[in-house]
């Protein structure tokens, strides 16, 4: 069991639930980590957006307030701050401002960068867990720590009520 | 859609708002519309009941217009809701924050169109997105416009132009008097720029359509006098 099988598990687990969809950057080109994990998902579940963080936010949102459950990826943390507006203030809190009339389910993957064996510097290596937890109280934000915390976390996140935000170490992923 | 009120209707039912909020009834912050009766009456008639629509802090008519009760509406406005009124039932959402609902349109109006979803007549679903001339400026507005255009989204943005960003002129601080999308009515097409200026909707595509009105009677928030908030 790896980092990588566990999130290659994970992502397939979700690609076989009916209601899922994906849509991020570098899922139908190859780019990034998280790319190859995603590889047994059907491909006529995911979308690949413009590089434009918080219009696929927000495109998420729209897309699960019909009812789908969206798993909405972003490459690294310092990319996602870039939807801090759609994350903060719409995916943490339509389920408060609307009283429990929508509660979009949206799974946003992202990641810490890596830092071996380059190291890309300040701009997208960033963990801001922490800051993420303060400007989302109302979601589910979870680092994943251990290859053992990967699978459960995703499942849960499929199963709760609750968008969720999950973060992984991209060094563990890369091996 | 058969819409159940009047110009009137709309225009009374804000009054009363009003007077519940100079009563001290309505503890939170509230955006009356004005001015733009006739104009969503006729935008209304090519919305389905089954359509979504997404709108800003400012959408009393357009939730009344979508035939939400009056009742229901003004019990989410005393529990302090009217910057951003929610029905699943009657397929709308708002966002009190400028864009905000641009983007999370688009995503509804792209399931729709990946669903296949269809009107009870057999015509597809749409999304119809109300935003101001100032969110027009922004660059999730062009992000969205030009996939919608690009992709054949179901969803039509229309662009309530009262020229005003709360009291802000708001070609004074673009720097123009002509706004990035702002209908071009060089092409014949039968309108005017007399009629634009005097209200007309102009249907610039199936995706964009753009208004022009006069907001004079309220403050941008609460009626009268303005309560710093």
């Amino acid at each position: 069991m790896s980092y990588f099988s566990e999130l290659e598990r994970a992502m397939t687990f979700l690609g076989e639930k009916e209601d899922t969809f994906f849509i991020g950057q570098a899922l139908i080109y190859d780019g990034t980590a998280q790319y190859k994990t995603c590889l047994n998902v059907p491909r006529n579940k995911i979308i690949e957006p413009p590089i434009w963080e918080n219009t696929q936010l927000g495109m998420s949102i729209g897309m699960a307030l019909t009812g789908k459950t969206i798993i909405s990826v972003f490459p690294r943390l310092n990319f996602l701050s870039c939807a801090m507006d759609q994350l903060s203030n719409h995916l943490d809190k339509i389920s408060i401002y609307s009283n429990g009339e929508f509660k979009p389910k949206v799974i946003v993957r992202s990641s810490i960068g890596s830092v071996k064996p380059l190291n890309p510097q300040a701009q997208h290596r960033g963990d801001y867990t922490d800051g993420f937890k303060l400007f989302c109280p109302n979601m589910n934000i979870v680092r994943l720590d251990r290859t053992e915390d990967i699978f459960p976390a995703y499942e849960k996140a499929y199963l709760d009520d609750k968008p969720s935000l999950l973060i992984e170490w991209a060094d563990k992923l890369n091996g | 859609m058969k819409t159940l009120l009047s110009k009137q209707e709309l225009i009374d039912f804000e009054n009363e708002i009003a007077d519940l909020f100079n009563n001290k009834m309505i503890k939170a912050p509230i955006h009356l519309d004005q001015g733009c009766e006739e104009q969503l009456l006729e935008i209304f008639k090519e919305i389905d009941e089954t359509d979504f629509i997404c709108c800003s802090w400012r959408s009393h008519y357009r939730a009344l217009l979508k035939n939400l009760s009056p009742d229901i509406l003004k019990k989410y406005i005393l529990e302090g809701r009217s910057i951003s009124i929610c029905d699943k039932e009657h397929n709308i959402f708002s966002s009190a924050i400028v864009s905000g609902n641009v983007s999370i349109g688009l995503g509804i109006a792209m399931a729709y169109k990946q669903n296949k979803e269809k009107r009870p007549d057999g015509t597809d679903k749409r999304v119809w997105c109300f935003i101001g001339e100032m969110t027009s400026c922004h660059g999730s507005f062009f992000e969205c416009l030009t996939y919608a255009e690009n992709f054949k989204l179901p969803i039509t943005y229309i662009v309530e132009d009262n020229g005003k960003s709360v009291k802000t002129p708001t070609r004074e601080v673009i720097g123009n008097n002509k706004l990035p999308f702002e209908p071009q009515l060089f092409d014949d097409d039968g309108d005017t720029l007399e009629d634009f200026e005097n209200g007309k909707v102009i249907r610039s595509s199936s995706h964009l359509y753009w208004f022009k009105y006069s907001f004079e009677k309220w403050q941008h928030s609460g009626t009268n006098t303005r309560i710093q908030f």
